[in-house]
């Protein structure tokens, strides 16, 4: 009997015990105005800039606020500024801030604290350091008012200043901005609709939003990170259970009242139990992945890539990561996240129909394989990663590939993948991953898809073809135009192969039903949701 | 004895350094990158070694050990290279939880397993006797996470008297404090309360069968008397060494229940230092878990002379 087991087993029975029962005495006594939020991950670090994992994001979105926020149309929006202007050759963005905005420590926003934060930021994103790369100067003209000049025009100026994925482009006070992107902050005062308290901060275990009063929200409904972002409860309190089971438990017991990432062993119980509701947390979900070691035989031959493209069943994977729930996953014959605006499928045949082993072995032979070990990294701590492995491993097996299974954890695959040396030498053939959606309806802010040799993400992709389309993209002019250049991309790299994407899969949130106001997105929304007793 | 236990003291500090430079060596070695962690998966190699260098990461073995001894010598334990908070705030904020859960685990053990132990000596081959004994043995046998969950299950989720999770200090009320640390305590407790039954039956027996427990006897004291006053007494020694070392089982075991029951403690601490590779705060916490370890040692061998007066140092 396994732990899993275990836990499955006994929040099961709970939650079966539990149907129709009403909250316990414990919860009654919570205060209403106190939101209990059992978040995806530790908040380790916060500093939006400098750590960029998806729970510092998340907290960070609480606290400061951005120029432009992103919202359900996956449209940039208008949120601290009032108006910008472009000149006319497309090189000069004049941007104006809204009237009344504060800091939490009572200072006011101005833009000498934009362009210090900007700086900062644009020293970290990829797509900062495409601005900063063109960038003429980018200077404060008055207290609400700053230019942008550029040597060439940036059409997605926009999009980068709202964009969601990390680190996003935060606003800070000067002071703070200043510091160097690649040093901590060690003060967290932003202008958003909520304070951090950081005296009640205990890393770990327990993060603590007060409502910031001085906040004043845009006017128009909220969106994602746009429009206007009410806070009505007092206190959101942010509290770490590293055991799913203990989470579930507590959920159900009226001890937390919104869980942001139940795992999918857990669901049914919940659904089960009448005070909970439970649902499809981030429509743009996530793009399973394992890449592959361009660098190294055999996977420096595109023949050895495409053989096991051939062979692989999402099926597969997508039934070891979210077990039988069919509405959490579907095959993804590309890279690009479905159900948004660019998505695409051309060039996807490789990984549609009927799974073809002679002939990926036939490829695979004709690559040169020979039967050397192929180093296949796989961190045990983290389920997802775990579970591409497995079928991973066994699929290399069913090639006839010599399989070196390196069962190690995450610090440990982050570290080595990083490794350019060959695979015997401390380097490594294939390693997994995944991707949020969010990150990847756009090359923008999609760093898996990048094929530029050496500059490429881990593994190392050179697909000059792909890098052109993505140039492509970044410049095309009008929606057709982009649709064209992403299939382009999409084709270009499954030829290439530049990374083995292995479905698309969602997950769940769920929390107790006197809260409402909880919408669906990339990231959990604060804003608009309340709580009754 | 004072100056027996200051000499104990100094004593502990070359084993101290002696354990904190095999801890630093073993770190250094292992693979795994705190700046890999800290960069994100967007980052380029650049930034990683950008982080490398300005959390002194690229320096050489030597000076970066160095350097933490230098600040241990000056009450400094470092910085987390994760939280930038100092190590000791760490520390400090988790040891109020882990203290309390121990401390309470303790209590339970002595006052349940102390009086099982004698029992099942006294009735030795009775009924009472094999089922102390196969309690023992059962709570031996079940891993804390099981354990953990079966009372959650029932005390929390059925029966609703307990909360599943969470921890309370002791400033906000005795009661909201101890109902956070019960069912961990018991968890926590299963495998500890087994182990010094289990003793305290085996030295009991032992002594039991000395001549003065039979010349006391036959000057026709009570059954308690010989039990608690002679018997009990003679038996401590022992009984208080393994209720000692077994504070290393609960450090161990701590990990796991505070993970089970969401308590913000040094285990769980450990733990997520361990896996993001926060150097600082692994070694600010193997240096107080040894020195907590001297403690005890040095506390058992104090208990020594209280129970048993031949003993002198």
């Amino acid at each position: 009997m396994d732990r899993r087991t275990v836990l499955k087993g006994l929040a099961g029975a709970g939650g079966l015990a539990l149907t129709g029962i009403s909250a316990p005495a414990i919860a009654q006594g919570a205060s209403a105005r106190t939101l209990r939020f059992v978040p995806q991950a530790n908040l380790a670090n916060f500093d939006p800039i400098w750590g960029t994992q998806y729970v510092v994001r998340n907290a960070a979105a609480l606290v400061w606020d951005t120029l432009y926020g992103i919202d359900a149309q996956l449209q940039p929006q208008r949120q601290m500024v009032e108006s910008e202007e472009t000149s006319d050759d497309g090189r000069t963005w004049t941007f104006k801030l809204r009237p009344g905005l504060k800091f939490h420590d009572g200072e006011p926003v101005l833009s000498k604290d934009v362009v210090a934060s900007l700086s900062r930021w644009a020293a970290r994103d990829p797509m900062g350091l495409m601005i900063l790369a063109i960038q003429q100067e980018l200077t404060a003209v008055d207290d609400r008012t700053f230019k942008w000049v550029l040597k060439q025009p940036f059409p997605k100026m926009l999009y980068a200043l709202a964009k969601n994925n990390a680190p996003c482009s935060f606003i800070m006070p000067e002071r703070i901005a200043k510091t160097d992107p690649f040093k901590q902050i060690t003060e967290y005062v932003g202008s958003g609709p909520m304070k951090f308290a950081k005296s009640e901060w205990v890393p770990g275990a327990k993060s603590v939003f007060e409502k910031f009063a001085d906040y004043v929200p845009r006017q128009e409904k909220a969106s994602w990170l746009a429009g206007g972002k009410q806070i009505l409860v007092d206190r959101v309190e942010w509290l770490v259970m590293p055991d799913p089971a203990t989470a579930a438990a507590a959920l159900q017991n009226g001890e937390v009242d919104w869980w942001e990432n139940p795992i999918a062993d857990l669901v049914p119980v919940l659904k089960k139990n009448k005070n909970i509701s439970v649902d499809i947390g981030d429509p743009l979900g996530n793009i399973g992945s394992f890449r592959m070691n361009h660098m190294f035989a055999p996977f420096n031959d595109v023949r050895a890539r495409r053989a096991v493209l051939m062979a692989l069943s999402q099926e597969d994977y997508m039934r070891a990561i979210v077990g039988d729930d069919d509405a959490l996953w579907k095959s993804l014959p590309g890279f690009f996240t479905p159900n948004t605006p660019l998505y695409s499928e051309l060039g996807g045949e490789i990984l549609k129909g009927k799974r073809d082993f002679d002939a990926a072995k036939k490829l695979l032979a004709e690559s040169g394989y020979s039967g050397q070990p192929v180093t296949c990294l796989v961190a045990q701590d983290q389920p997802i990663t775990k579970a591409q492995g497995d079928v991973t491993a066994d699929l290399l097996k069913k090639l006839g590939m010599n399989v070196d299974f390196v069962a190690t954890d995450w610090g440990t695959v982050g570290s080595r993948r990083a490794a350019k040396t060959p695979p015997g030498q401390g380097g490594w053939n294939m390693f997994h991953s995944w991707h949020a959606g969010a990150d990847c309806i756009t090359p923008a802010a999609y760093t898996a898809i990048r094929a530029n040799g050496e500059k490429a993400w881990f593994g190392w992709p050179n697909s000059p073809n792909t890098e052109k389309e993505i140039v492509t993209w970044f410049d095309a002019k009008n929606l057709e135009e982009e649709k064209a250049a992403i299939g382009r991309v999409n084709k270009s790299a499954l030829d290439d192969v530049v990374y083995a994407p292995t479905g698309f899969f969602l997950t769940y949130t769920a929390w107790r039903k006197n809260v409402s106001g909880i919408t669906k997105g990339p990231l959990p929304f604060f804003w608009g949701v309340s709580k009754s007793a | 004895m004072l100056s027996y236990i200051l000499r104990r003291i100094v004593a502990t500090l070359p084993v101290m350094a002696i354990v904190a430079l095999f801890v630093f060596s073993l770190l250094y070695i292992a693979p795994g990158d705190p700046a890999v962690v800290i960069a994100g998966d967007q980052a380029s190699p650049e930034d990683v070694e950008r982080i490398r260098q300005s959390l002194g990461l690229d320096r050489p073995f030597l000076i970066q050990f160095g350097s933490w001894v230098w600040r241990i010598l000056h009450g400094d334990l470092g910085t987390s290279i994760f939280t930038n908070l100092p190590v000791s705030t760490m520390i400090g904020q988790r040891l109020g939880p882990t203290l309390s859960l121990m401390i309470i685990t303790l209590l339970l053990t002595i006052v349940v397993a102390v009086p099982l132990g004698v029992v099942a000596a006294w009735k030795a081959g009775s009924l009472i006797d094999r089922a102390i004994m196969a309690f023992a043995v059962f709570g031996f046998s079940l891993p804390v996470f099981v354990v953990g969950y079966m009372l959650a299950y029932i005390f929390a989720l059925e029966l609703e008297w307990l909360p599943v999770q969470g921890y309370t200090p002791l400033s906000e009320g005795f009661w909201p404090w101890l109902q956070n640390l019960i069912l961990p305590a018991i968890a926590l407790g299963c495998v500890y309360i087994a182990l010094v039954a289990r003793i305290t039956r085996a030295t009991m027996l032992e002594v039991l069968q000395q001549d003065y427990i039979r010349t006391a006897r036959a000057k026709g004291l009570g059954q308690g008397g010989i039990l608690f006053i002679h018997a009990l007494k003679n038996a401590a020694v022992p009984i208080v060494t393994v209720i000692g070392i077994g504070i290393a089982l609960l450090i161990g075991g701590a990990v796991v229940t505070e993970s089970v029951f969401a308590i913000p403690g040094l285990g769980r601490l450990t733990i997520d230092a361990i896996l993001r590779r926060d150097y600082p705060v692994i070694q600010g916490i193997v240096l107080l878990f040894s020195f907590v370890y001297v403690l005890v040692n040095l506390m058992i061998d104090v208990t020594y002379t209280l129970v048993d007066p031949r003993i002198r140092y």
